[in-house]
């Protein structure tokens, strides 16, 4: 009776012990055969390129290269890719390569050479030739993470170095190659020795054993989770090659932190430690990264340098006592000094841009594509500009709070906020971008999220539409007027009466004079006469997507709008006319080196180039002497065009500005709108101001360059009046091809004959 | 009244000179090494990455070709001649709109900084030319083609601008 209890118990336990068994064995072969690791996929910079002229100390080329892991060298005799050394007024610096499917770079050894502050000339070393231009390797921005925050760069066994394998076989699994799965010796000598400490001094796991703990179970110290870990291990011995498991083994170890961020693998540990990929490691490297699997953080080169070097060269002793490195190759890399590539932290600036590329992203890609694929994605964003940008809109809203301090509140919730976005007009390339005050309380980007009355920075539109000739004549012209008397508009609302920001109304403006003091009723005017589905339809066409409803209020910007959309609408006016598309990527390469996609730089004209300079010098006259003056209050110089903006009651402030380079909008406000109690002109202007001044060290590049076939002229303001000889005031004006004035200052037939040499004056300079 | 007659003759010749030189020689069309050395930094490294671009393009290497101009465009976004290389580089790999697109650029640039010499715009005719030509207007393409091989027999005569040429 007792024997079939016991034959039946003993069934019963073998059945169940069967069942784990498979169930385990789903459990690897799930693993092993689909996904095995979860790679993010990691956001870059666009390169920053070093050229003769640039202004290397505005520029921060010290700080740029210390965030790319350059580490500075005693001496510059066979410098190696990552390094550098200052030698007075020349950097040496050994670029590292670059690589990428379609444009990769090589390593490449130059002389900066410095005068001043500009980079007077850049040689090749050791050929001494001067190179016009050269690419740093863009920078990481940041990842994609899924659940986990782990980051690792997937390398395969064949690119791994000989030696890291040794390294790591000699100091975690010597008997790796021979064992199956469980090293019962090195079990009992691990018993032995902390029998002998009398605590846990040594482990006795196999790389198979560390691997199936990491893969699929608990750090807990429990019998239970011991004898599943022996079972896998040996299931994974059974169905698996060595080389499979030693590979997925190199991948999975955790080798460290880059500040939150868990590092996993040999291939980002080499990233993390040396700047280099792991097929570059040298000997005493590849046992460095070996040495301190035992204990990333207590071990860490940067904490503790003297011990990790101490554990490194126990690595190389153990390499040697097993034959895997001679005695000559072991002195020598015992002997190598512990060259680490500089820390470089994620700065976290550009977590507003990364969500807003997440969103362009996912219309392409799954999420699952973007935390698990490791994909590469090369962004158009300027690290520099984003850094001045993040700064400058902090330090800003903190200067508005200083000036109000009843705008100070403790609830993130309820705290003053803005946004400052950058493009470069001519490409549409964004260039920075921040949504907010503090990406920590609150992800909302109000650059691209937030819809927001626009106020005054929406009158350019109407202006543009009512110079833009419909019908062959334009509305009006720069020397036009404008009706700016109290004005009653009778809507479905009842009567509207538009009022200006002082209060005050003024029969008779310029058409300067209304968009420099940023004049309502003349603008609401205005729209009126050239149609309200005019006023639109150029809006959209300039690059407005939100719903534009064709009512009076229009023309004042009661119609909300992004703060991005406006950056793309001015753009077209800084691009003379030609829309470009905005983009965010350069390309996305997936881990197999395949490129999935490739920006198209794409450019639409859908404003005539001279219209678009009409607009473009009205906004220099609001840089130079309207609401937008104080622009030049730090001396920056260099051609600007610009508009202010404030909506009712002081709630949304907008400040829009572009140079022939870049276009930077502005906003500052509350989400949950309420006052501010300032004007575009006092709250936003002064970001932009900043962000520019920093940016450009002072002084603006270049023109905006006038179109063939504008006229130039020299006009009466009084009267709009082609100013002749005898003519007591005088003001330069442009015209479109056939809109001069038909009238004189002096008039009467007497100037006729002026105005006929004049004319003939104009042909000659226009023809010959 | 003799003493005038035979200064008409000269002034006339003169004139008859001038204007054969204006119609019939043919114009020097730039390159974009003529134009390395001018303007300021910006420009400079601009072009020499233009420069580069075009020695890619010469070797066939066209992703390290487009990528330079990119680069070009990232130091100085209002240099014409990038978007000129661009719209040569786009025909040779017969992708019209995006010449065409490239061209359109071009052209309004030099047109607006007031450097459209007129080999400048020989190329972009020529270019325009073949862009069309790719995209089946024949006609036109022909007009432009034609146009752009009698100015500058030389570098368009066979109806193509080379990297080399442009160089």
């Amino acid at each position: 009776m007792l024997g079939w209890t016991a034959l039946g118990a003993a069934f019963v336990i073998g059945f169940a012990a069967a069942a784990v068994v498979l169930d385990l064995d789903r459990q690897v072969r799930a693993r092993f055969d689909g996904t095995r690791f979860r790679v993010p996929s990691r956001v870059y910079g666009a390169p920053a390129i070093l050229y003769p002229g640039l202004d290397w100390r505005r520029f921060g080329l010290r700080d740029a290269l210390a965030r790319l892991g350059y580490r500075e060298a005693s001496s510059s005799q066979d410098l190696p890719p990552g390094q550098l050394v200052w030698e007075g007024s020349r950097i040496r610096v050994h670029l590292r390569a670059f690589e990428h499917p379609t444009r990769p770079e090589p390593a490449r050894d130059i002389a900066i050479i410095l005068r001043g502050s500009a980079i007077s000339d850049i040689r090749e070393v050791p050929a001494g030739r001067s190179v016009g231009a050269v690419l740093l390797e863009p920078e990481p921005l940041g990842a994609y993470y899924g659940p986990v925050r782990e980051q690792r760069e997937l390398v395969a066994l064949a690119e791994v170095p000989e030696h890291l394998i040794d390294a790591v076989l000699a100091v975690e699994d010597q008997r790796f190659e021979t064992h199956s799965g469980i090293d019962f010796r090195r079990i009992a000598g691990a018993m032995l020795a902390n029998l002998r400490a009398g605590r846990v001094a040594q482990g006795g796991s196999t790389l198979t054993q560390q691997l199936v703990k990491n893969f699929f179970l608990t750090p807990e110290r429990t019998v239970r989770r011991k004898l599943r870990e022996a079972v896998m291990a040996l299931l994974v011995e059974a169905r698996y090659d060595k080389d499979a498991i030693l590979e997925a083994y190199l991948n999975e170890i955790y080798l460290g932190q880059r500040g939150s961020t868990a590092v996993h693998g040999v291939g980002e540990a080499a990233h993390l430690y040396f700047g280099k990929p792991a097929n570059r490691l040298s000997i005493a490297e590849s046992g460095l990264i070996a040495a301190i699997i035992q204990s990333p953080n207590g071990i860490s080169p940067y904490r503790d340098p003297v011990r990790a070097t101490r554990r490194r060269n126990l690595v190389l002793e153990l390499m040697k006592q097993q034959g895997r490195l001679d005695a000559r190759g072991f002195e020598q890399a015992r002997n190598e000094p512990l060259r680490l590539a500089a820390v470089t932290p994620e700065t976290g600036d550009a977590r507003f841009f990364l969500d807003l590329l997440y969103r362009q992203l996912t219309e392409t890609y799954t999420p699952a594509q973007l935390t698990e694929e490791g994909l590469r994605i090369y962004s158009t964003l300027d690290r520099r500009l984003q850094h001045i940008a993040s700064e400058v809109l902090r330090d800003g809203l903190q200067d508005i709070e200083n000036r109000r301090p009843k705008l100070k509140t403790d609830d993130p919730a309820r705290k003053l906020q803005g946004c400052l976005v950058v493009l470069r007009p001519q490409t549409g390339e964004l260039l920075a971008l921040v949504g907010g005050r503090d990406y920590r309380f609150s992800q909302f980007d109000r650059c691209s999220q937030a819809r927001r009355q626009p106020g005054s920075v929406f009158k350019p539109f109407v202006y543009v539409a009512g110079l833009e000739p419909r019908d062959a004549e334009p509305t009006i012209t720069l020397a036009s007027f404008l009706d700016d008397s109290p004005l009653e508009i009778a809507t479905p609302d009842g009567p509207w009466r538009p009022r200006n920001f002082d209060g005050k109304y003024h029969d008779r403006v310029g058409v300067r004079e209304a968009i420099e003091r940023s004049l309502n009723v003349a603008t609401v005017r205005l729209a009126r006469e050239v149609g309200l589905r005019n006023v639109v339809e150029v809006a959209q066409r300039l690059g407005i997507e939100s719903p534009l409803p064709a009512v009076p209020s229009l023309a004042l910007g009661t119609a909300e709008v992004s703060p991005l959309e406006i950056a793309r609408a001015y753009a077209t006016l800084a691009s003379g006319g030609v829309r470009p598309e905005t983009q965010a990527i350069e390309d996305v390469v997936d881990r197999g080196g395949g490129v999935l996609a490739r920006r198209e730089l794409r450019f639409q004209r859908v404003l005539d180039a001279g219209t678009a300079y009409l607009a473009t010098s009205l906004l220099e006259g609001v840089a130079e002497r309207g609401t937008a003056a104080g622009v030049r209050a730090g001396g920056l110089r260099g051609p600007i065009a610009a508009k202010t903006g404030t909506t009712d009651e002081e709630r949304d402030l907008w400040f829009v500005g572009f140079t022939p380079d870049l276009i930077a909008v502005v906003w500052v406000g509350f989400d949950e709108p309420r006052s501010v109690g300032l004007a575009g002109s006092a709250g936003a202007l002064p970001i932009w101001r900043r962000f520019m001044e920093e940016s450009s060290g002072g002084t603006l590049r270049g023109a905006f360059p006038r179109p063939a076939g504008i006229e130039r002229a020299e006009i009466a303001p009084s009267t709009g009046a082609i100013a002749l000889r005898g003519c007591p005031e005088h003001r330069t004006e442009y015209f479109l091809p056939g809109t001069l004035p038909s009238t004189f200052c002096p008039g009467g037939d007497g100037h006729e004959a002026e105005s006929i040499q004049r004319g003939f004056l104009r042909w000659l300079r226009d023809n010959l | 009244m003799a003493a005038r007659q035979p200064l008409t003759a000269v002034l006339v010749a003169l004139l008859l000179l001038a204007a054969g030189c204006v119609g019939f020689s043919p114009t020097h069309t730039p390159r974009v090494s003529e134009l390395a050395s001018g303007g300021d930094d910006l420009f400079r490294a601009s072009q020499r990455l233009v420069l580069e671009g075009l020695e890619a393009d010469e070797h066939g290497d066209r992703p390290r070709a487009r990528s330079r101009y990119e680069r070009a465009l990232q130091i100085d976004a209002s240099n014409p001649w990038v978007y000129l290389a661009l719209a040569r580089h786009y025909v040779e790999a017969g992708e019209s709109s995006r010449a065409l697109s490239h061209l359109d650029r071009a052209e309004a640039l030099l047109e607006s900084q007031e450097t459209e010499s007129p080999g400048a715009k020989i190329h972009c005719d020529g270019l325009r030319g073949a862009a069309l030509e790719l995209e089946g207007d024949h006609a036109e393409a022909r007009a432009l083609l034609d146009s752009a091989a009698r100015s500058a027999p030389g570098v368009w005569g066979d109806g193509e601008l080379s990297a080399s040429e442009l160089r």
